[in-house]
């Protein structure tokens, strides 16, 4: 297949809701109103960790204007939600085991009606000691977040023989790394509006990255029937896995059904940060065994994530994480295992790279370090430990589909920084404070959900009036520009102008089920759905044409919106006439399905949730940094990101991906972290919880592609959206060491904690020379 | 209730507020300007940014009440008729993914070219990093900003 055959793909197509976009006149959930609609608010726990020993809302009630107060006793169905464990309550019953957990919730004529009545409702608690170690809270003597203990999973891996293997080893590298609580901080707050429409169906208009899981999980909680919850949930301003798990909807839904009235709900700032998911915080012990040749051996990794309150995505995050924490290296004695913990720190769940940035940074660390150690070439040591197709993973399954490893490192030296950074490490005569430093590092990513969960895209194909098709996909475009890449595919595929198609995402009545909006899976499932879809249509209008010409299906060819004979291009008709002969027959337009079942590994991996992955996409990321020495601050001067995505589906979509992912990855290398203090959260806005502004990036973040063609993928396509945020943290921080001679074990590598580690570097220096 | 006017995109409007109403509320709930997007409500994001007698506010810290007798631009009114070059150079350099920090960036963009047709890349951070975006890294918007002198240019 050669890319230039193809219209559409592989090229540059302008996103296809741009011109909205730039004229504003798109419209979020959060731009809707409704006539009539009354404000609802949530009242949160008052401790992070507490019994309830009452909740009086009389006084609340009898507030004019307040239309209805509902608690636990008002939950119609199932008082729980949650992806995998549904054990956090919609609204807390007798315990609260987070600062976010809702225990009340107002409707009220205005938001401020709403506001004062929550200060109405009387809580009585009863504190309880907070579990706000994680390390402590898997000890025996430790107060208990849930009855039955606060580890939530335990996973282990065990393949080889460990322990002989680090006997064996000429080098052996152990420490223990720490990675910050990264905030989400998309710019659309948690915020919805619901109300009953036509048929008495529930309708919920709120971002989220799964209309038809959350329509089933609302329909737990809310005892309805699922056909009478209608969910839509796109357009959404930002979600990168804060919106995977449900966030105000079952409380919309309860106060709508309560209510009888449209119900209109927008997060704070600060309430969406104590609230909804973080990225876990994790501590990863790592002993890496190496021989001389630097050739890896065997690797023992511990990993404890707190997970905060409530499973949501933990469990699989943890296992992801412990799947990804060997790195793309080949490795036949492991024993990585991991400790998904429950504390009273808010909760985390799913974030884009979902654990493999964690541990991405640790063991990309440790190869730095071996590298050094052994004086082996870092690229080299890599490319020597690299797996390769027809290799076994860490965890033990096969490797058959594409492996970029070697592709992605040899693509290094492509980079123009990797070619220019002698000359941009010359030493600082002027300011000999400021010492730059060049590093880089390799990850991977696993597409999809993995063994065991249900894994499938789903995608519907409507033939309209004016020739044109309507792509119905229940996956979100929150950002990625799937919604593009669909139009590009199903215009390729179609053989019409890509104005001819219209592309509805994420809504439970008008689109397809094609599983969360995750996992690197959008653009690899739903594509594959909409070409499945395609074909049947392809071959739909071919049948009505072959009857319209009186002619074999067979002697008939697609091209630019018309089905004409294959030796007779002139004889042709319009896809317009062929909608027009399909209504005058039967007075409705044809509709086709496309389903495709994610190709799975060859094992599967025991007390785990979706392991292990059976197609990767691998990226190597480049820094070039600035360490001030008098304040600790670094500057990232320039990046680049070398990316094996298969074959590319829209190149300008891939270098966004690749420019915002390292640009978000700097910002949980440098400065991102929740700050929580015995529960209580201390960074609530962007005031205190920086992110990366236009003045913090790079002057060049470079995104070269080398090709790995997937065969099973959409066009031989990979997703990319995570792992080109997996690596950044590693290759600055390993820059940072390029730069400084420090090695960094945790993460955000803030100017503090460089300015600590070089004073206690310095005194070290002083107390050997003295 | 207190009854303000104040030219809105280039017209008399009025509206009755509330002392403590805030700005971005009016114009959204009340007068439909619902490009202006709420996104951490202390000024920290410039996702609500207008143009306030050309001058570029966040207002979500502004009281409504503040408005009387002034001159308020959004996207709206930028793009009344057709899209600015500004607007355009953002479509080709695909300066969105999710789009929610558009408007606040086009307007905060909108007032430096005003003031300085002519950009340095660095005074173009500088002008939009009281902006923020999560999801592009802001390489496309820095770039689309930098162009639109040279497409302008190139229309003439």
């Amino acid at each position: 297949m050669i890319m230039e055959d193809f219209k559409y793909i592989g090229k540059s197509v302008p996103r296809i809701d741009a011109a909205d976009k730039a004229s504003g006149k798109i419209k979020y959930m959060s731009d809707l109103n409704f006539p009539g609609m009354l404000f609802g608010k949530i009242l949160r726990a008052k401790y992070p960790h507490a019994l309830i020993k009452k909740i009086d809302t009389s006084q609340a009630k009898a507030l004019p204007g307040v239309v209805a107060v509902v608690t636990w006793e008002d939950v119609p169905g199932l008082n729980g939600f949650g992806i995998v464990t549904p054990d956090q309550p919609v609204l807390c019953k007798d315990k609260v085991r987070y600062i976010g957990d809702a225990v009340a919730a107002i409707a009220a004529e205005t938001k401020e009606l709403a506001e004062k009545a929550l200060t109405l409702i009387d809580v009585e608690y009863e504190p309880l000691p907070v579990v706000d170690d994680p390390i402590k809270a898997i000890q025996s003597d430790s107060p208990k977040v849930h009855d039955d203990g606060n580890i939530h999973l335990h996973t282990k891996v065990v393949r080889g023989d460990v322990r002989k293997a680090f006997e064996e080893a000429d080098l052996v590298i152990e420490h223990i790394y720490c990675t910050g609580e990264q905030e989400h901080a998309f710019l659309e707050i948690e915020t919805g509006i619901a109300r009953i429409e036509e048929d008495d169906i529930l309708t919920i208009y709120a971002g989220s990255q799964y209309p038809q899981r959350d329509q089933m999980q609302l329909s737990r909680c809310l005892a309805l029937n699922p056909c009478k919850i209608r969910v839509v949930s796109y357009p959404v301003g930002g979600a990168f896995g804060g919106k995977d798990e449900l966030t105000i909807q079952p409380i919309l839904g309860l106060l709508v059904l309560k209510t009888k009235r449209p119900v209109k709900m927008v997060m704070t700032r600060e309430e969406s940060v104590i609230s909804y998911w973080k990225r876990h915080p994790m501590i990863m012990k790592y002993k890496t065994g190496v021989k001389k040749d630097g050739t890896l051996v065997a690797n023992k990794v511990i990993i404890y994530a707190d997970t905060g309150a409530y499973a949501s995505l933990g469990g699989p995050v943890v296992n992801l994480a412990i799947e990804h924490a060997c790195g793309p290296y080949k490795l036949s004695n492991v024993d990585i295992e991991g400790y998904c913990i429950y504390t009273n720190n808010g909760v985390s769940g799913a974030f884009r790279g979902f654990g493999v940035p964690e541990t991405a940074f640790a063991i990309e660390t440790q190869m730095d370090i071996i590298a050094e150690k052994l004086g082996i070439n870092p690229i080299e040591l890599r490319k020597k430990n690299a797996l390769q197709k027809g290799d076994i993973a860490p965890v033990g399954n096969k490797l058959t589909t594409s492996v970029g490893t070697v592709a992605v490192l040899d693509g290094i030296s492509k980079t123009k920084l990797w070619k220019e950074r002698e000359k941009y490490l010359v030493k600082n005569t002027k300011k000999p404070w400021i010492k730059r430093g060049f590093g880089f590092a390799l990850t991977y990513q696993g597409t999809g959900l993995g063994v065991g969960l249900p894994d499938y895209g789903g995608a519907i194909l409507r033939f309209c009036e004016n020739g044109g098709f309507e792509v119905g996909v229940g996956l979100v475009d929150y950002g990625q520009g799937i919604g593009t890449s669909y139009a590009q595919i199903a215009a390729e595929m179609m053989k019409c102008p890509i104005d001819k198609i219209k592309v509805v995402l994420g809504d439970t009545a008008l689109t397809a089920d094609s599983g969360p909006t995750s996992a690197s899976r959008g653009l690899y499932l739903g594509g594959k759905a909409t070409i499945i879809a395609a074909e049947k249509m392809m071959t739909v209008l071919k049948e009505k044409t072959s009857e319209m010409l009186k002619v074999s299906v067979d002697n008939l060819d697609a091209e630019n919106g018309y089905i004409c004979m294959k030796n007779q291009p002139e004889k042709k008709i319009s896809y317009e006439e062929i909608a027009a002969q399909f209504m005058k027959e039967t007075d409705h337009l044809p509709e086709t399905e496309g389903y495709f079942l994610m190709p799975l590994a060859d094992m599967k991996v025991e007390n785990a949730f979706g392991l292990p992955h059976h197609i990767f996409a691998f990226s190597a990321h480049l820094a070039l940094v600035e360490v001030n020495t008098l304040t600790g601050q670094t500057k990232v001067l320039k990046g680049a990101e070398v990316i094996d995505a298969g074959d590319v589906i829209n190149r300008q979509g891939l270098e966004a991906q690749s420019e915002g992912g390292f640009v978000m990855g700097m910002g949980y290398g440098l400065f991102e972290n929740m700050i929580i203090e015995k529960g209580i959260f201390k960074t609530t806005n962007f005031s205190t919880y920086i992110i990366p502004s236009a003045e913090d990036i790079p002057s060049d973040i470079e995104t070269v592609t080398v090709t790995d063609p997937e065969e099973t993928g959409p066009y031989r396509a990979k997703g990319v959206a995570e792992t080109v945020m997996c690596a950044t943290a590693p290759a600055i921080t390993n820059a940072i060491y390029n730069a400084v001679g420090l090695r960094i074990f945790k993460l955000p590598a803030t100017s503090e904690l460089v300015y600590t580690l070089l004073e206690k570097k310095e005194e070290k220096c002083n107390e050997s020379t003295n | 209730m207190k009854k303000i006017s104040f030219i809105l995109n280039g017209e008399k409007r009025n509206a009755y507020v509330e002392p403590n109403d805030l700005l971005v509320d009016v114009l959204r709930e009340k007068l439909g300007m619902h490009s202006i997007k709420y996104a951490c409500g202390r000024g920290d994001c410039g996702a609500c940014t207008i143009l306030l007698n050309g001058k570029g506010v966040r207002s979500c810290i502004i009281l409504a009440i503040e408005v009387d007798g002034q001159e308020i631009l959004t996207l709206e009114g930028l793009s009344e008729n057709k899209l600015t070059s500004l607007q355009e150079s953002f479509i080709d350099h695909s300066s969105f993914q999710c789009g929610f920090c558009a408007p606040g960036m086009i307007m905060s963009a909108t007032e430096l070219l005003n003031k300085n047709p002519n950009p340095t890349e660095e005074e173009v951070k500088e002008g939009l990093s009281g902006n923020l975006c999560r999801c592009t890294g802001y390489t496309p918007i820095i770039e689309a900003v930098l162009d639109v002198e040279k497409k302008d240019v190139d229309k003439k």
